[in-house]
């Protein structure tokens, strides 16, 4: 058995059902690396240690009496803090929410509790999902696992700088523009951005409307697949909950990649936002990997990264401004600086804008329908750079647009991030897999496949 | 961006706190605002649909 820390929730469940582990003693070993890490990484806002040993011995007490509650039973997990948990905060990382107590679980949330998983705490955030990484908050910044001086990638900070660095095996993370694939671009995990709608957001604190995604981030695809199966599912009281049946997510995992179509979107990285050569190099090898594993790679143009991004924008300011104008009116000093630059932008955007970006919004949602018509899947990149430093302010703001996730947040479309490499000073590289609606599932079996090819997902952070 | 113009969006926006403590932040996002309007091709097609589909139901 690995250490347990590194325990993926998959081998975790395994070792529970044959009784050579229990819940308690995996959770006692988390909670004891979280002691001596998380003070380096702040990947935790605020930690429940009581509550989930309690439950944890509950869990130890059923499954030890064969009594199973889900496929997450006794399985520790972080939750980003804008998803409500009853009794916790839910600071949103802001001064503005910082004493704001959950009274009701978020969706998500009993979802978990119902497939048995236990809920450590709370997890660092960039403010509101949008401002950060700040020093001007009530807490601190999560910083990468890889190298404590550089960026874990946001907004869902804390969740990838916990899954990575083994202070839990599952996480939840938000997605407006890339922020569960952001942070598992810069900590080298898998982070999943459904379907919109697949997975509801009841609960969760909203940053736009329309580009808001719940997803699950781990070390594995295996993993990944589990934890969505639990999460996914109707809600009647999420206007944007889909009735979809899609389930089941890990099951075509073993399927490989033998005779699957793959699109290539080169101009994402060549053109539109041109990478780093560290970071093409890497995407180019994850092409070769699939080709060698018999899929059939071919290149195709979609719309520019840049006017995705800009149509993201001014949705997301849009939404946005309708949620913060009263506090960015009355409050705006409680607000931290980047959060503040980054929300009053739509205060300046009309409503013709907004309606003139929707519009343009369906075309390209075409322009990605005809694409996956001809495809199974797309392959492009993630992040253009390797995680910059976390207090080199100017490199942050210079690198943190130059990425390709936003596309899939304006049309909803399923899309993975997960490792392809390291750089020379260490850091993650990553790459990105995109799939049509619904078939969340084809999009991790293409990552498991990928992952299966290469040895990335064993690589541990150098962080003890 | 023309610095009056700012302040009269502002303060129709209901900025006027923002605007008197953090003007330069309130002037940045006039300009980043812009910036995004101006990356969009909007549709020429008077019959170009906005997402999400208004979609027929049971009323509000």
């Amino acid at each position: 058995m690995s250490a347990l820390h590194w325990l993926t929730a998959s081998e975790a469940q395994r070792e529970f059902g044959a009784h050579r582990l229990s819940p308690v003693e995996l959770l006692t070993a988390l909670l004891a690396r979280i002691e001596r890490l998380d003070p380096k990484l702040h990947a935790f806002i605020r930690l429940d240690a009581d509550t989930a040993m309690g439950a944890a011995r509950a869990a130890e007490k059923e499954l030890s009496a064969g009594r199973v509650r889900g496929p997450l039973h006794g399985i520790p997990i972080g939750i980003k803090d804008i998803i409500d948990v009853a009794g916790l905060p839910t600071s949103c990382h802001s001064k503005i929410l910082v004493d704001k107590i959950a009274t009701a679980d978020a969706a998500v949330i009993a979802k978990l509790r119902q497939a048995g998983a236990i809920i450590l705490g709370k997890l660092s955030t960039h403010e509101f999902a949008i401002g950060g990484p700040s020093f001007d908050l009530p807490f601190p910044p999560a910083r990468n696992p890889w190298n404590p001086d550089h960026h874990p990638g946001g907004s869902s900070s804390g969740s990838g700088a916990g899954v990575c660095a083994g202070l839990f095996p599952l996480a939840l993370g938000s997605d407006t523009g890339g922020s569960v694939r952001n942070p598992a671009s810069c900590c080298g995990i898998v982070g999943l951005k459904p379907t919109y709608g697949l997975v509801s957001r009841r609960g969760v604190f909203p940053l736009s409307f329309t580009l808001d995604h719940v997803g699950p981030m781990t070390r594995t695809v295996a993993d990944n697949a589990l934890l969505l199966d639990a999460i996914a599912g109707h809600d009647p009281a999420d206007p944007g909950s889909a009735a979809s049946s899609a389930r089941y997510f890990g099951r075509m995992l073993d399927r490989g990649v033998r005779d699957m179509r793959i699109g290539f979107v080169r101009h994402f990285h060549e053109v539109d936002k041109p990478a780093h050569p560290e970071v093409t190099a890497a995407i180019e090898d994850a092409v070769r990997v699939l080709q060698t594993e018999g899929a059939q790679v071919r290149s195709v143009t979609l719309p520019s990264l840049n006017e995705f991004a800009a149509v993201n924008r001014v949705i997301l300011c849009s939404e946005a401004w309708s949620i913060h104008a009263p506090w960015l009116r009355s409050r705006p000093g409680d607000y931290g600086q980047l959060a503040r630059q980054r929300l009053l932008p739509g205060a300046f955007m009309n409503a013709g804008d907004y309606v003139g970006a929707q519009r343009r919004r369906l075309q390209m949602i075409a322009a990605v329908e005809e694409a996956l018509r001809d495809f199974d899947v797309l392959i492009c990149a993630s992040s253009m750079d390797p995680a910059s430093r976390i207090e080199d302010a100017a490199e942050t703001s210079r690198t943190y647009p130059r990425q390709a996730r936003t596309p899939f947040n304006v049309t909803g479309h399923p899309a993975v991030a997960m490792m392809t490499g390291l750089s020379s000073n260490g850091l993650p590289l990553s790459v990105q897999f995109v799939g049509r609606y619904f078939e969340d599932a084809t999009v991790l079996r293409v990552a498991a496949a990928y992952e299966r090819g290469t040895e990335w997902h064993r690589m541990r952070p150098p962080i003890g | 961006m023309d610095k009056e113009l700012i302040a009269r969006l502002a303060h129709a926006a209901g900025l006027d706190k923002a605007w008197a403590e953090f003007p330069d932040d309130v002037a940045s996002a006039a300009e980043q605002a812009l910036g995004n309007k101006g990356g969009i091709s909007f549709p020429e097609d008077p019959a170009a649909e906005p997402w999400p589909p208004m979609r027929a139901g049971n009323g509000l």
